[in-house]
């Protein structure tokens, strides 16, 4: 096991999604928030569920589940709203549950292996391994990008 | 200062080349004003030495901020328009039409290359302006004695300054921390103002990419005075003697910039007007915050008197009242703080009017025809935000009357019109308003070539009615040109249909009335602020949408059995015509609502008249716009989002929006 230091580490939040682990740098995440008062917005891409007030800003709720190609489930107690800044972007991400905060050895991450590149390996930075646990690290940019819907039903909606 | 992070270094960059625009925009509505005013004066005897000071001062600016952003092209047009002014000043040589020509000539292509910096294009080439600018500084050289009588014309003192003067070389590095402490490079600059005369600043890249500035000034002050700027990261050393015969002339030493206090008795200029203790030059951006800030105030308040409406039972009368009053004298107080801060905000429209004068000269010129241009209203106040978005829209109206509306002065003549035509710009304030008006006098628009032209395309029936706002929805719609050939004015920038696009954007309408022979004229109506508007509320599939009022002609209940079927499409019957009606639920794919009476509200009118179905209008009231800034949820017929007080988002109509999508 690599020793982390502090140096070369960096604190992650680390999220729930259909029982896997992802995990998120915490410098790029703002606020978590219980799930409330989305308002849906018509003919917007499956994955977003519609807007929510978050500082008073009007930012999108995106349901993490649809848009990595998992079911929908209804939202409960656990469900969280991570809202994360990405350069001028701001973005709502709803997922099962996080309540995760850990320091990950930069070192500790790998490149993902080829085999999952296919279905949500587009979204991933890269894999660490703690303690036998496995973490998928987001990359944030393709998570928020419009052209990547992949895996959703009603790609191509957005215009 | 290896620590620097790149990208606050980019953030620093970017802000001070903010600032270069920002300062270069204002010399340049100066030079474009004295320049106009200069071509005036061509037929007087004498020209006024104040104008062609503030001129020549203008033009020695430029040179130098542009300098310090590196953008070369710039620099030297305005180096040499200032030489040329500097012979015009000292009376070297006379002031001629060809004269004012190429500086007119040297300014557009000055902005020009400014624009094309700002907008990250390729800059355009220079050359040919310059060798016309140079033609007319060849006439006589600059020589050293005009330094000596340009001190005594201005200051009245005859000093040897070029004796006792030296030259030195500074280098300035910023970085985020030193800015945050008020070191930056326009600090740095104007504290070498102070003692002396800039001749060249030059901005210098480093190997990691840092910058860094360098100056070379002209003073007589000595190091003992640097020393005592303790300004981090400014070093200088004395300049080596053989380069002071750059490229630069040192004639140039007896500018407003120097300060010695001989020269305080210059005339007030406006450059100095611009740059005045009293004003705070503040960006846009924090001024939206402070919107914003005062936004949430609102919000906050709406809240507390919803609150203090559920209390009302449960509270003794009397508390309640005074709580009550106190709700009441806070939003009187909050409207205030809105309209100060909105102030703050306000601009005279005459800055973007007086860029038009400069338009109107040379499309005039170029079409051979003769224009008066007639402004007035130039004090009326606007945001700042709706100047900017006008100017492309307002650019367009103007060469639009100028190539289409004015005729030849033979075809006036024949009209019995005086030969020159009248194109008059004006603005003012109607209630929470705004009203400019671009109207000519020329030949008016063919009304049945449009309809004609609109048919042949399959726009409009044949025979359908065609009032004045139809006619506009037709010159508006992409793609449709009166000309078969786009000539060179509508052939480029932007047409129609981006003007009707950006007023409606900015919440207001664009009007139109032309008459055959007797001009054309386009009223374009916009909100004084954007901010804040009044809204009906309507409920649609139990979700809560606003609809700007000012789009609103009229709220109808209507009873399921009066509408009729007609193909796919439902009508109503409205003031004695139908109403063909959308149902907002279909549209966005809500739950609808099946049985009793339903809300209609109408947009539009006459042949655009158009219902738009809701479950229910709930109420009417003020509302916080909020922009949707995220491409992830900006969607059609969504114009932006308000918060009624409950912290939940309700979505704002874009009426224009929805009636494009009920047509598609």
């Amino acid at each position: 096991m690599l020793e982390s230091t502090e140096t070369n580490s960096e604190p992650f939040i680390l999220l729930e999604l259909a029982g896997t682990t992802y995990g998120v740098r915490s410098r790029f995440v703002q606020q978590m928030e219980m799930i409330e008062k989305i308002t849906s917005v018509p003919n917007a891409a499956p994955s977003v569920e519609g807007v929510v007030l978050a500082r008073g800003q009007v930012i999108p709720a995106v349901n993490l589940r649809v848009r990595f190609g998992f079911e929908r489930i209804p939202f409960d107690l656990r469900s969280r709203l991570v809202v994360i800044k990405n350069g001028k972007r701001t973005i709502g991400l709803i997922v099962d549950t996080a309540r995760e905060f850990i320091n990950l050895s930069l070192g500790a991450i790998e490149p993902p292996p080829d085999a999952i590149r296919g279905l949500s390996g587009k979204y991933l930075e890269g894999i660490a391994t703690i303690d036998g646990r496995i973490i998928l690290v987001l990359n944030l940019d393709e998570v928020i990008e419009l052209d990547t819907q992949i895996n959703e039903d009603g790609a191509g909606v957005i215009a | 200062m290896s620590q620097i992070d790149p990208e606050n270094h980019r953030d620093f960059f970017a802000q001070f080349l903010d600032d270069y625009y920002a300062e270069s925009d204002e010399h340049l509505t100066l030079v474009r004003r004295g320049l106009l005013l200069l071509e005036n004066q061509l037929n007087e005897p004498g020209v006024p030495r104040t104008l062609l000071d503030e001129l020549f001062r203008s033009f020695h600016t430029l040179k130098g901020i542009s300098g310090m952003v590196g953008l070369v092209e710039a620099e030297q047009l305005s180096h040499h328009m200032e030489s040329y002014l500097r012979l015009l000043q000292l009376g070297e040589v006379p002031l001629s039409s060809e004269g004012v020509e190429v500086l007119i000539a040297g300014t557009t292509m000055l902005e020009k290359v400014i624009a094309a910096r700002r907008n990250d294009e390729s800059i355009p080439r220079i050359n040919e302006v310059l060798t016309r600018l140079e033609a007319f500084e060849t006439a006589s050289p600059l020589v050293e004695r005009s330094v000596d009588d340009q001190v005594v014309q201005t200051a009245g003192t005859v000093e040897a300054k070029d004796d006792q003067s030296r030259q030195w070389r500074f280098v300035f590095t910023p970085s985020v921390a030193l800015s945050e402490e008020g070191t930056n490079v326009n600090k740095v600059r104007s504290r070498l103002l102070e003692v002396g005369e800039i001749l060249r600043s030059t901005p210098m890249v480093e190997k990691q990419g840092e910058i860094s500035f360098e100056f070379v000034v002209a003073t007589t002050a000595g190091a003992s005075i640097f020393d005592t700027w303790a300004l981090g990261n400014l070093s200088y050393a004395p300049l080596a003697e053989e380069v002071r015969t750059s490229e630069y002339p040192t004639a140039l030493a007896a500018t407003p910039e120097t300060t010695e206090p001989s020269k305080a008795s210059l005339p007030a200029s406006a450059t100095a007007m611009l740059a005045s203790a009293g004003v705070v030059r503040v960006d846009l951006e924090r001024l939206d915050d402070l919107m914003r800030m005062i936004g949430d105030l609102v919000s906050s308040r709406s809240r507390l008197e919803e609150n203090l409406k559920n209390a009302r039972l449960r509270m003794p009368t009397d508390d309640w009242r005074r709580l009550q009053e106190t709700s009441s004298a806070m939003a009187r107080q909050l409207h205030n703080l809105r309209e100060g801060v909105i102030r703050v905000r306000l601009v005279q429209i005459g800055e973007i009017f007086e860029r038009m004068r400069f338009v109107v000269r040379d499309l005039a010129r170029e079409s051979s025809k003769q224009v008066r241009l007639e402004i007035s209203g130039e004090e009326t106040e606007i945001d700042k935000f709706l100047v900017e978005r006008m100017m492309d829209p307002l650019l367009h109206l103007v060469r639009n009357a100028v190539s289409h509306g004015v005729e030849t002065p033979d075809e006036r003549r024949a009209q019995n019109k005086p030969p020159a035509g009248l194109l008059s710009l004006s603005a003012r304030t109607s209630g929470e308003s705004i009203l400019i008006e671009i109207a000519d006098d020329g030949r008016g628009i063919d009304v049945d070539r449009v309809k004609g032209d609109a048919v042949a395309k399959g726009l409009i029936a044949a025979h359908a009615l065609f009032d004045s706002e139809a006619l506009l929805e037709i010159l508006c719609a992409p793609g449709f040109s009166t000309r078969l050939k786009a000539d060179r004015e509508s052939g480029r920038g932007v047409g129609m249909d981006v003007v009707a696009k950006a007023v409606t954007e900015l919440g207001g309408r664009l009007s139109l009335s032309t008459t055959p022979n007797q001009g054309t004229s386009f009223l374009i109506e916009l909100p004084l602020t954007l901010a804040i508007a009044e809204a009906l509320i309507a409920t649609v599939g139990g979700q809560r949408f606003a609809i700007p009022q000012s789009a609103v002609r009229e709220v109808i209940e209507v009873q399921p059995a009066t509408v009729k079927v007609l193909e796919n499409n439902e009508i109503i019957s409205y003031r004695d015509s139908v109403l063909p009606l959308v149902r907002l639920a279909r549209l966005f794919d809500l739950g609808e609502k099946r049985d009793g009476p339903f809300h209609v509200f109408v947009i539009g009118s006459g042949q655009n008249a158009l219902g738009i179905a809701v479950d229910r209008i709930v109420g009417q009231r003020e509302i916080v716009v909020r922009g949707i800034g995220d491409p992830l949820v900006q969607v059609p017929g969504i114009a932006g989002a308000t918060e009624l007080g409950d912290e939940q988002v309700v979505l704002i109509l874009d009426v224009g929006g929805v009636r494009r999508l009920a047509e598609a």
